[in-house]
């Protein structure tokens, strides 16, 4: 019984994992929309995401455009084009 | 059987409390609420004892941003008894109870700091991380530009100054309407006590320190 339970838990947590990644790269991408939006560059919506360390990012925009989004080290926000 | 039924209902509960989270509804703004209601009444005939404080509610309405903030009650009694002057010359006793009334409505409208504003947007979940961090180098900025203008440099004036402000405030609104309502009313409602903090050397200066 207790290792039918633990294998529905398992399983459980397979399922819900990709779920919970998913909403913390929407809400990722709909961040950097808005900080490349706030900068005043092009972009429209980031459709996706390379974490390349911590507060330093690649997005990917709709209409083409490549950044790199990072937080320099006196704690700026710099959009680079790529 | 019934475990294998178990086991998928805990499933799609499990799944169901993982949606995304919903926006912090909140009740639309109220401050605005009693500015709007107040006029109509100003123009409608006597009834002096009921009349004078819905008037003398509006119109320090929009002196009260300054009101609160440091020590200004030269400046708002200074602007309430001038507009009854020019609205009816024959109430004087009137222009009392409006002093009297005043510090409650004041106090009762939601209205923030520049320090109760940064709290509140470090506190909040409508805004993303990096976000947060791009508006707090724009508010450096701006907040660089007024001190570059108190320094005297001429470059930024102070008209500059107020187009800048107006902008990153409607950026910082675009970003909070639609996921924290009331912090959005509440910064709408402060904006121009923030400007007037911003706007005055002296209180700038303070700030700074």
């Amino acid at each position: 019984m207790t290792k039918r339970l633990a294998y529905s838990l398992l399983v459980m947590a397979c399922l819900a994992t990709p779920i919970v990644a998913q909403q913390d790269e929407a809400a990722l991408k709909k961040d950097l929309t808005a900080v490349i939006a706030l900068q005043g560059k092009p972009c429209g919506e980031v459709v996706s995401v390379t974490v390349l360390k911590q507060n330093d990012y690649g997005a990917t925009c709709k209409d083409g455009n490549k950044y790199h989004v990072y937080e320099n080290a006196q704690g700026r926000v710099i959009v680079d084009k790529q | 059987m019934r475990r294998y039924s178990a086991v998928i209902v805990l499933m799609v509960l499990s799944i169901g409390c993982m949606h995304d989270k919903k926006p912090e509804t909140q009740p639309p703004p109220v401050a605005t609420t009693p500015e709007t209601a107040t006029p109509q009444p100003a123009k409608s005939a006597p009834a002096t004892g009921t009349k004078t404080p819905s008037t003398a509610k509006a119109k320090p309405a929009a002196t009260s941003p300054a009101k609160p903030a440091a020590g200004q009650p030269a400046k708002a009694t200074a602007s309430s008894p001038a507009k009854p002057a020019t609205a009816s010359a024959k109430k004087p006793a009137p222009t009392a109870t409006a002093k009297t009334t005043t510090p409650p409505k004041a106090a009762a409208a939601p209205t923030l700091d520049l320090d109760g504003l940064e709290a509140r947007l470090k506190q909040t979940k409508a805004i993303g991380l990096m976000t947060k961090l791009s508006l707090k180098n724009q508010v450096d900025d701006l907040l660089g530009k007024f001190r570059k203008h108190y320094a005297g440099n001429a470059t930024p004036t102070m008209t500059e100054l107020r187009r800048s402000y107006d902008l990153l405030m409607m950026k910082v609104l675009s970003l909070l309407q639609d996921h924290d309502q009331q912090l959005a009313s509440d910064i709408l409602s402060s904006r121009e006590r923030i400007w007037g903090l911003l706007a005055d050397p002296t209180k700038f200066a303070a700030l700074q320190a």
